[in-house]
């Protein structure tokens, strides 16, 4: 790190006026769109040129100075695992929806922006609901840009944006009209539906078998009381 | 042959200043639109002259030098004298004279950030990109872009409508002497907000400073059609001077344009004034004479600016990025629209 920083301050001290491109910070602008039944998010990730071996290191596992599709897939996954993300206290499971990187060459130069697109499903709620999320990917030479879209739906209304100064955590305050407290949606109806008939198809599978041994029990001769 | 194209394009110019004084902004414009093309070779204009809905071409703009994100189009480097003076009065009639001027200036300090980079071939003059989308009409649509390293002019030019957004406007250096002169290209831009940050009370700074640091622009290239929840003070709370002071920052990005043009446009969002937001992050204080190192921000239902001084290069008042949007008429969809 402490090398990271010497070559730094001499880049920045020799280099005067600094070039145009991005230098010393990887920024991550995340866009957050809150429907009542999903959050998708868009993110804008850029590389500056001097931490850029940082994040190849984070995207090249297998060091062949490429990255493969394969690489991009498990990256921009790491990128999501290094993401919280609640809703009302619920943690919810980003899936990722789209990624898009630009060539190696562009991000060598600091130029070169990732995107990536997630969705997250959410439980059920009431009429206010708060959103966190935390962002720990590479936090050491992170610039974190969270803001969230003016909702489609006339339904919702943001009501707060909160952040720390460094944007790696922001909670979104929100109310949604339409919707009663303990309302479900779609995905979760139909989550909580399988959920409920994988248990009920347990229940009486056992009671079946209880069912069967008892009535065997009642036909079998008392073979200890023979003996 | 390139004398004769150079004689009709100087009696095309001549025309279209004698007749400056009768037209309206709009056919000026297009009057200089063909002064330009006359004085291109076939080729040049193949390369120039682009469909109005060619929508790759559109979205062709950077805040970042044209060696790194390459624009299409014709560059200052392949035109003669003659067409690059007839390129720049094109360029000069879409827009006011402060306007022009703060383009010059921008273009000025890329100039002197090339020769700060010996001679680099990544900045200066002549890495600025004209292009034309349709065909220059006094009636139906078409569109004028001008940009390069920390300029993209999107302007859209219907009937005598005007306009500019999406335009990135920004400069590195931000402050330079040329001719015993002090330029800065955006210190209005700067000034006004600092003055208007100024005029706050403790309570409307309260609501007006954000918590938290901004890197760079949120809405910049590549976010095209995209509305952020504003934040910061409503203009509703503010008081009338205060208003005056906001609309008078805007008017800095919407007169860039000829006068017609920007007064529509100021009525427009005068007319939303009270819907507009002002949100600043950053140091509230500047070293006088030079330019504010915070970010801000204005929002309206018709309007988003950005203002985002970049740490690299050291000082960020030295570089600085602006970003200029109607969320409704970006490329001005909304009198194009059938």
């Amino acid at each position: 790190m402490k090398i990271t920083e010497g070559v730094l301050a001499f880049f920045l001290l020799t280099c005067a006026p600094a070039p145009a491109h991005r230098l010393d910070e990887y920024l991550l602008g995340t866009l957050i769109a809150a429907e009542k039944d999903r959050i998708e998010a868009q993110m804008t990730l850029t590389p500056g040129v001097l931490v850029y071996p940082a994040v190849l290191a984070a995207m090249d596992r297998d060091r062949d100075g490429t990255i493969s599709n394969t690489e991009q897939r498990a990256y921009a996954e790491r990128v999501l695992r290094d993401l919280s993300l609640t809703i009302d206290g619920r943690r919810l499971t980003p899936r990722l929806t789209s990624l898009s990187f630009p060539a190696i060459e562009d991000m060598q130069a600091g130029r070169g922006e990732i995107r990536l697109e997630f969705r997250a499903d959410l439980p059920p709620g009431g009429p206010s609901r708060r959103l966190v999320l935390e962002d720990h990917h590479l936090e050491r030479i992170a610039a974190y840009q969270v803001n969230c879209l003016v909702p489609s739906d006339p339904d919702i209304r943001i009501v707060a944006q909160n952040r720390n100064w460094s944007q790696s955590l922001y909670q979104l305050e929100y109310t949604q009209a339409g919707v009663r407290s303990g309302a479900m949606s779609a995905a979760w109806r139909y989550g909580d539906r399988v959920w409920l008939g994988a248990v009920a198809f347990l229940l009486i599978g056992r009671f079946t078998l209880l069912w069967q041994r008892r009535t065997r029990m009642d036909r079998a001769p008392c073979a200890g009381s023979a003996a | 042959m390139r004398i004769t194209r150079t004689i009709r394009a100087l009696a095309l110019l001549a025309l279209s200043l004698s007749g400056a004084a009768s037209q309206t902004a709009a056919s000026r414009t297009v009057s200089a639109a063909n002064a330009f093309l006359s004085t291109l070779d076939q080729k040049q204009r193949q390369s120039v002259l682009f469909a109005f809905d060619d929508h790759q071409q559109r979205v062709r703009w950077s805040n970042l030098p044209t060696t790194m994100v390459p624009r299409a189009g014709l560059s200052m480097k392949d035109l003669t004298a003659p067409q690059r003076s007839a390129a720049m009065a094109l360029v000069s009639s879409a827009l006011s004279p402060r306007g022009f001027e703060k383009v010059q200036q921008i273009m000025e300090g890329d100039e002197l950030l090339k020769n700060g980079q010996r001679n680099s071939t990544m900045f200066g003059k002549d890495l600025f990109y004209i292009s034309i989308l349709g065909t220059p009409s006094a009636k139906d649509p078409w569109m004028l872009q001008f940009g390069g390293h920390h300029l993209a002019l999107n302007i859209t030019i219907a009937g005598d409508r005007g306009v500019l957004t999406p335009t990135l406007t920004g400069a590195q250096p931000a402050l330079y002497t040329l001719d015993g002169k002090t330029v800065r290209p955006l210190g209005q831009e700067s000034d006004k907000a600092a003055a208007l940050l100024n005029a706050l009370d403790e309570s409307q700074r309260k609501q007006a400073v954000l918590g938290f640091r901004l890197a760079d622009l949120v809405l910049g290239p590549g976010q095209d059609g995209k509305t952020i929840q504003p934040e910061g003070l409503k203009a509703s709370a503010m008081n009338e001077r205060q208003r005056a002071m906001l609309l008078d920052l805007i008017s800095e990005w919407a007169g860039i344009v000829p006068e017609s043009s920007a007064a529509a446009r100021m009525a427009e969002l005068k007319a939303d004034i009270n819907e507009t937001w002002f949100a600043w992050s950053g140091p509230t204080t500047a070293t006088p004479g030079s330019n504010i190192t915070a970010y801000y921000r204005i929002q309206g239902p018709h309007l988003v600016i950005e203002y985002a001084p970049q740490t690299l290069g050291g000082d960020p008042a030295l570089h600085v990025h602006t970003m200029y949007r109607d969320p409704t008429n970006d490329y001005g969809r909304k009198f194009i629209a059938k």
